[in-house]
């Protein structure tokens, strides 16, 4: 017996503008669930410790935002293949 | 003036700069895409290595006479032991970059040879991020403003294009790498890449720190990338929100795009730049000695 394979490619142009439009917001949204729960935890750490140790909200400040610039750009690689998607493809 | 009055002044100012792209995008096609587009503005090709002046450019050299000019400027004006303002700024940059960025990432014994390196990759990067906001008339489009040959009035970041960030870390790598190889010797340098796992599974975890160096490459610039592209998109979007709809109720969307502004401006420009040459360093100083 012979396995047959049947390729199809989408042309409805709509359709297609319908399907980049839902990558779109599909890979920002979904990409977004992440790192939001990271920032809320970095946050509510760096909280922690402040209270813990009010001297040293300088240092701490600082190590927070290194870690909120670190966290945030994982949303972007998402975003970045939802743009790539919506005006490349 | 007071505080209180510059304070409004700029954010009166901001607003207006806002609608500026935003009604002289009602005359013509409001297309967002177009802001990102480079065309030629003068043509230099020599063989194959293409160096035409496009916009991107533009702004690169922009930042350059600010860094190079401003600088050699407060020095010439003879530096005081009570500063100016212009000498006071000068030294909080370099503080910043001293005590924030060098003394954390580099360690002591590569200090004076990469120190350079990092705060003029943070200075480089901070100003073009933060150049970017002012709104200057180099836009594909022209007649916005009635005058039909100046063009439009847009934002523009030059990091907003992966070329250039992709440069800069490309620089970033081979540095990182060839201080390694320098310091340790090149089979020296693969033996501090040895994990420390059973002998078993020692080659799968090898392979995964050879990869997780090559996507370094991957994350830091596509980090600066997209943190510029997608704030100035949002930027535009928002502004243009009134276009889009195609009706008066889209104005609602201008004090969003004054949010996004003045945020992307104040918190991530800067920040950015920070980032990118904290991270640097880190790579180079780990490359020396990695920290047991």
């Amino acid at each position: 017996m012979s396995v047959q394979t049947v390729t199809t490619t989408v042309t409805n142009p709509s359709m297609v503008t319908a399907a980049k439009t839902l990558t779109l917001g599909l890979s920002t949204g979904l990409g977004a669930i992440g790192p939001g729960v990271g920032v809320g935890y970095i946050m509510g750490k760096t909280i922690e410790a402040v209270a813990r140790q009010p001297e040293l909200r300088g240092e701490l400040l600082s190590l927070t935002f290194l870690g909120l610039a670190l966290t945030e750009a994982i949303t972007f690689y998402a975003l970045l293949m939802g743009f790539v998607a919506f005006f490349l493809a | 003036m007071t505080r209180a009055r510059l304070r409004a002044a700029m954010l009166a100012a901001s607003a207006g700069l806002l609608l500026v792209p935003a009604f002289a995008a009602a005359g013509t096609q409001f297309d967002p895409s177009t802001e990102f587009s480079l065309d030629r503005y003068l043509d230099l090709k020599f063989g194959p290595i293409d160096l035409s002046i496009n916009k991107a450019v533009i702004y690169l050299l922009l930042t350059t006479a600010i860094l190079c000019i401003g600088s050699v400027i407060i020095v010439r004006r003879g530096l005081k032991s009570r500063p100016g303002r212009g000498q006071n700024i000068v030294e909080l940059a370099y503080e910043f970059a001293e005590n924030q960025i060098g003394r954390v990432s580099l360690p002591a014994s590569a200090f004076p040879t990469w120190f350079p390196y990092i705060a003029t990759l943070f200075l480089f990067i901070a100003i073009n991020n933060l150049i970017s906001f002012v709104p200057l008339p180099i836009s594909g489009q022209s007649g916005g403003l009635g005058i039909s040959s100046l063009p439009d009035f847009g934002l523009y970041a030059a990091t907003a294009n992966i070329n250039v960030t992709l440069a800069l870390t490309i620089v970033t790598f081979l540095c990182t790498h060839i201080v390694g190889v320098r310091a340790h010797g090149a089979w020296g340098y693969l033996k501090t890449l040895e994990p420390d796992a059973p002998r078993a599974i020692k080659p799968v975890i090898f392979a995964l720190e050879l990869l997780s160096q090559l996507l370094r490459l991957v994350s830091l610039s596509v980090r600066l990338f997209a943190n510029m592209l997608a704030g100035h998109l949002l930027i535009i979007m928002a502004a243009g929100f009134a276009v889009l709809v195609g009706s008066y109720v889209g104005l609602v969307a201008i004090p969003f795009a004054l949010f996004f502004y003045v945020l992307e401006w104040v918190l991530v420009a800067g920040l950015q730049g920070f980032i990118f040459a904290l991270l640097s360093g880190i790579y180079i100083g780990y490359a020396i000695e990695a920290p047991h």
